[in-house]
């Protein structure tokens, strides 16, 4: 279940970050980031972005098992992945920083 | 025990109210308002992960992000030369309501051999509507009469009658009008024994040879499904007319504005109404044509990002 911050939630990252591992079809990318993120992606929302990514080839088609077609990550995807990853990690950083000299908060 | 091949009422309920069917139901018709292009590409796959599980959430979701999807087209679902003929079906309609509007003006204007000459804004606008319109009937018919003619043959060479029929008819719906026009007009003693109640019925007769004329080889064009150069230079020379239509229906929106303000006395301007609502058609049938033309005039451009 989803917490109060998901409209935050970046659903091309979830996406991307969903398919690093091995490639998946909608559902399973809908249950793999709910389960590891814990967002749940609406269909309309995760095809939007299917849509956006293959797009921009950041992912790619793979041959349909029944009606369910897999998409894997292409090496632009994964270029990017890292890229936007490690701008959230500076981003994670610097909050945690901030909020240890402001706050004396040590993280929970 | 029941008989094989019948149903039996409990067999009843579950095909018209068990949830996976009014769920599969929902979301064809959320599916529906997304673009061609778009269903053909995703919509198994989107019916997959909805059996699988999904709720009303999903098909709501569904109906929200049908908008963007039209606005913003994926860029590699984007279909040129589909995107070309279905502006060219929509735009000749519209561009021929535009056409017989700009006919009418004419009609109860220029052709009553009515020149303010007090007013010299009506004559320069006269004067760029004849332009505009001349420019925008010849891009339109020197534009498209190379992709006509492709058709035309095709259709004959694959004996496709129902296409030839349609393909013919911007050359017989308005010979039938002017001849009906003809007609009429002796027998009720000539242009100017023709009451208002006729000028109705008569521009109405108009309008409707115009649509037949236009609707033909927009059917022909969605049925035949022409690809090429001379798609590309129809969609092209769409945009020309287009554009000069847009002008010569600026120049009536000012004409007429012109007459109600200078000469409110002047033929059926006398009543608000009518001046108002021919140019919210005029607006209308403008507006239609600009942004269809403009649309397919685009993927008729060469592509920046193409290989070759």
């Amino acid at each position: 279940m989803g917490d109060m911050l998901d409209r935050w939630a970046d659903p091309p990252l979830l996406v991307l970050a969903s398919l690093a591992d091995e490639p998946k079809h909608g559902y399973a990318i809908t249950q793999d980031v709910a389960q590891t993120m814990g967002v749940r992606l609406s269909a309309g929302t995760l095809y939007a972005v299917i849509a956006r990514l293959e797009a921009r080839g950041f992912i790619e088609p793979l041959p349909a098992e029944d009606r369910r077609r897999p998409y894997r990550i292409t090496g632009a995807g994964a270029r990017e992945l890292a890229r936007q990853s490690e701008r959230m990690s500076r981003v994670a950083s610097l909050a945690t920083e901030r909020l240890h000299a402001s706050l004396g908060w040590a993280g929970a | 025990m029941s008989t094989p091949g019948k149903r039996t009422p409990d067999m009843r309920d579950s095909g018209t109210r068990h949830p996976d069917k009014r769920k599969a139901r929902a979301a064809r018709l959320a599916l529906a308002l997304y673009p061609p292009s778009w269903r053909a590409r995703y919509a198994d796959e989107v019916h997959a992960l909805l059996q699988e599980g999904g709720g009303l959430r999903d098909v709501a979701s569904l109906v929200w992000r049908a908008l963007p999807a039209w606005i913003w087209p994926p860029a590699h679902l984007h279909d040129r030369a589909a995107r070309m003929r279905a502006s060219l079906s929509t735009g000749l309609l519209a561009w021929s309501f535009l056409t017989g509007l700009g006919l009418v003006f004419a009609q109860l204007t220029q052709f009553q051999g009515f020149r303010p000459a007090a007013h010299p804004i009506i004559s320069v606008s006269y004067l760029v509507f004849d332009a505009a319109l001349a420019l925008s009937v010849a891009a339109a018919g020197l534009g498209g009469l190379p992709l006509w003619l492709l058709m035309l043959r095709r259709a004959r060479r694959e004996h496709r009658r129902r296409d030839v029929a349609a393909l013919l008819l911007p050359l017989i719906a308005p010979a039938a009008f002017l001849a009906g026009l003809s007609v009429t007009v002796r027998l009720v003693g000539g242009a100017d024994g023709a009451s208002p109640w006729w000028f109705l019925v008569l521009t109405l007769a108009g309008f409707t040879a115009a649509t037949a004329a236009a609707a033909g080889p927009g059917l022909a064009i969605r049925r035949l499904q022409p690809r090429g150069p001379a798609l590309r230079l129809a969609a092209t020379a769409g945009g020309v007319a287009a554009a000069a239509g847009v002008v010569a229906a600026a120049a009536i929106i000012v004409a007429v504005t012109g007459l109600v303000l200078w000469a409110p006395g002047f033929a059926g301007y006398h009543h608000a109404a009518i001046p108002g609502l021919y140019l919210a058609l005029v607006v209308a049938a403008a507006a239609v044509t600009a942004v269809s033309a403009a649309r397919g005039t685009r993927a008729a451009l060469p592509d920046p990002n193409a290989e070759n």
